[in-house]
């Protein structure tokens, strides 16, 4: 069949993300919107966009009724959940398939075995994948969780059943840490995914973040497209990932390729679809878990295989093959992802939502600007902190450390504050440079990391004068020009913008 | 016309004379000829002796928070009469309290402690959440709480008075 409408069931960068794949496909893309979002940039770009509720995402992106029913009422044929919010829940994989949707992601039995991470555990065991030790099943009660630890040994990690992206996810050090440990992590995973069960699993030392990328089509053909390192992380949540990974060579990536397409195959896995694993200082490789969904860093795939990996989703979706083998996909160079999020790193990283007054992004040869907002958007304080993905390419990993270095210093975001400034710090950092990376990097670096100040003082200094002198009302300073502000409207969508507020 | 900008590391007076978009800044006894242009809004282009700085400035609850370069600073500028007004007021309420207040919008979802509960420094006194994410606020000396001005389940704003915590 062809897919000729499909409502993303999402919102920011990543639903921009896959309304250009459809574009580019030419599928008409649909978005959904809550009351936060009416003005949101996946709004103003589809072709199409309906209200489903409330800002909060559970009375909006997580009603799983509202968005069956627009999408039917809208003559969509497909649905793609992008990621996190719904996009590994069976049961909305199940009540599109009822209502005659396609739903752009694994069926919902794989979605079962592998979203649910505990009993993706109990495939990878039975499948010889190597794995840290754990509960295989979610803790019922504090009572059970406490017996679990004293078993597994502190210290631990806690994590969301359904979870994903660091949500619902709590290291506990010690037994008198677990009960608070516990409350927050089904907290926050039943606010972020619907469903507060989690598990528990030893912690490895000085690991580094490795995942595999696999894209299953309909009719058994599973290949994996590389790795990505994505050991740069802060409460569980990634900052950087690059591909490839700096510790990773050829045997050992086809050692961890195998084992993922092992799973995918077992499960029964179609789409794109990304194993976890942790790699120790002597790269053995544990499995981890499998996310069962498009993952927010996967363009530093796309970038050094030249594969479209919402393309490949569409395509597979409607029922294509993938038409090309393991010896087929071939990696050239090194790519980078810099998370931009609205959060104050130097101000102990508390989100900061508010209005972007001035936006320039990094442009320039090999860069990718992954973005979901524009100059005049506001950043809600309902959703997640993620701005845009800044990517860069490069021949080898030198030159794309180098490019993400003069990328970040193009990047000018005014009116929140943003990850930009630590960033330039991480890529300019000596182990970061030398590869010698764990998911411990940023936790020790960040300490020691302020936000730089020498030379530029008084540059600062008479910037900032200026801008008050400015707001006093001393209005000789010439205004920006209205068309470079306005940019981005005529950019997309010719003739479609209103007045700005 | 004369401000004082206040930084981390001091406070400096400045002067600025000129108009359209070129000017003469005086900083402490250093004197700066700038071509300056607001090239979108908050995003200033400086040419300073043919050296040209891109700066972002970004109103921070008063305070501007200006980037340029690699570099970050948090500055507060004032007109020169205000500042002198603000800083011969007296200083600040010397009660020997701590005043959690909510530095962001969010939704209280853990409130750790109770008036008349005994805390050390570093203890949790409550959890917002906020973009998805729990944010722990703790202690920031040892003390009595004296106040719990909300409950778990509460919607706060920026600036709400949360816990008041006495020595």
């Amino acid at each position: 069949m062809k897919l000729a409408k499909v409502l993303i069931a999402n919102r920011g960068e990543i639903a921009v993300r896959v309304i250009r794949a459809c574009r580019e496909q030419g599928i008409t893309p649909v978005a959904v919107f809550s009351e936060a979002d009416r003005e949101a940039l996946h709004v103003l770009m589809a072709d199409e966009a309906y209200p489903i509720g409330p800002a909060p995402a559970t009375e909006s992106y997580l009603r799983i009724d509202r968005l069956v029913a627009t999408a039917k009422a809208a003559g969509a044929d497909a649905v793609h959940p992008g990621y996190g919010f719904l996009a590994e829940n069976a049961a909305f994989a199940e009540a599109c398939a009822a209502a005659g949707l396609v739903f752009i992601g694994p069926p919902p039995a794989a979605l079962r075995a592998m979203g649910d991470k505990t009993a993706a555990r109990r495939l990878a065991r039975t499948l010889g994948v190597p794995m840290v030790p754990g509960t295989l099943e979610p803790v019922a009660s504090d009572d059970a969780a406490r017996a679990a630890a004293a078993e597994i040994g502190y210290p631990l990690m806690l994590k969301a059943a359904l979870g994903g992206g660091g949500k619902g996810m709590r290291l506990v050090r010690a037994a008198g840490d677990l009960a608070g440990a516990l409350r927050a992590a089904r907290s926050e995973a039943a606010g972020a995914f619907g469903d507060s069960a989690v598990y528990l699993e030893r912690y490895v030392s000085e690991p580094r973040h490795i995942e595999v990328q696999v894209l299953a089509d309909a009719h058994g053909h599973v290949v994996h497209l590389g790795e990505r390192e994505c050991s740069i992380q802060r409460r569980h949540q990634k900052l950087v990932e690059e591909s490839p990974s700096p510790c990773v060579d050829p045997a050992l990536r086809a050692r961890m390729g195998e084992a993922a397409c092992r799973m995918a195959k077992a499960a029964g896995y179609v789409s794109a679809g990304t194993i976890e694993f942790l790699v120790d200082p002597d790269r053995n490789f544990y499995f981890l878990e499998m996310n069962a969904r498009l993952q927010v860093e996967h363009p530093v795939t796309e970038m050094v295989t030249g594969i479209d990996l919402v393309r490949e989703q569409l395509r597979i979706a409607a029922g294509e093959p993938l038409g090309y083998a393991q010896a087929d996909v071939v990696a050239r160079g090194a790519a980078i992802e810099c998370r931009i999020n609205a959060e104050d790193p130097f101000g102990g990283w508390l989100p900061s939502p508010g209005t972007i007054t001035g936006l320039r992004a990094a442009t320039g040869p090999w860069v990718r600007d992954d973005s979901g907002v524009y100059e005049g958007c506001t950043v809600s304080r309902f959703y997640d902190t993620l701005l845009a993905k800044l990517v860069v390419w490069g021949a080898d990993r030198e030159a794309a450390i180098a490019r993400m270095a003069r990328a970040l210093g193009e990047y000018k975001v005014v009116g929140v504050r943003t990850t930009i400034p630590v960033l330039a710090q991480i890529v300019a950092h000596e182990d970061f440079r030398a590869g010698r990376l764990s998911t411990h990097f940023l936790d020790r670096i960040l300490p020691g990391l302020t936000a730089a100040r020498g030379r530029l003082r008084s540059v600062a200094i008479i910037a900032a004068v200026l801008a008050e002198y400015e707001r006093l009302g001393h209005h000789t300073l010439p205004p920006p020009a209205p068309a470079a502000t306005d940019a981005w409207r005529m950019a997309f969508r010719p003739g479609a913008g209103g007045g700005r507020r | 016309m004369r401000f004082v900008a206040t930084l981390e590391d001091g406070v400096e007076p400045v002067e600025v004379r000129g108009e359209g978009g070129r000017y003469r800044l005086t900083l402490g006894d250093e004197v700066w000829e700038v071509d300056a242009r607001l090239t979108a809004q908050g995003i200033y282009s400086l040419l300073i002796g043919g050296v040209s700085h891109v700066a972002e400035v970004t109103d921070d609850g008063g305070a501007c928070v200006v980037d340029v370069g690699d570099e970050t600073w948090v500055i507060r500028v004032e007109e020169a009469t205000r500042h002198i007004i603000r800083t011969r007021g007296g200083g600040p309420a010397g009660h020997g309290g701590q005043t959690l207040t909510a530095p962001l919008p969010g939704r209280i979802t853990h409130v750790a402690v109770k008036p008349g509960d005994r805390v050390e420094k570093g203890d949790t006194l409550l959890v917002i959440e906020a973009m998805k994410m729990e944010n722990e606020f703790r202690a920031g000396m040892a003390g009595t709480v004296a106040e719990v001005r909300v409950g778990a389940g509460q919607a706060v704003n920026a600036g709400d008075v949360l816990v008041v915590l006495e020595t």
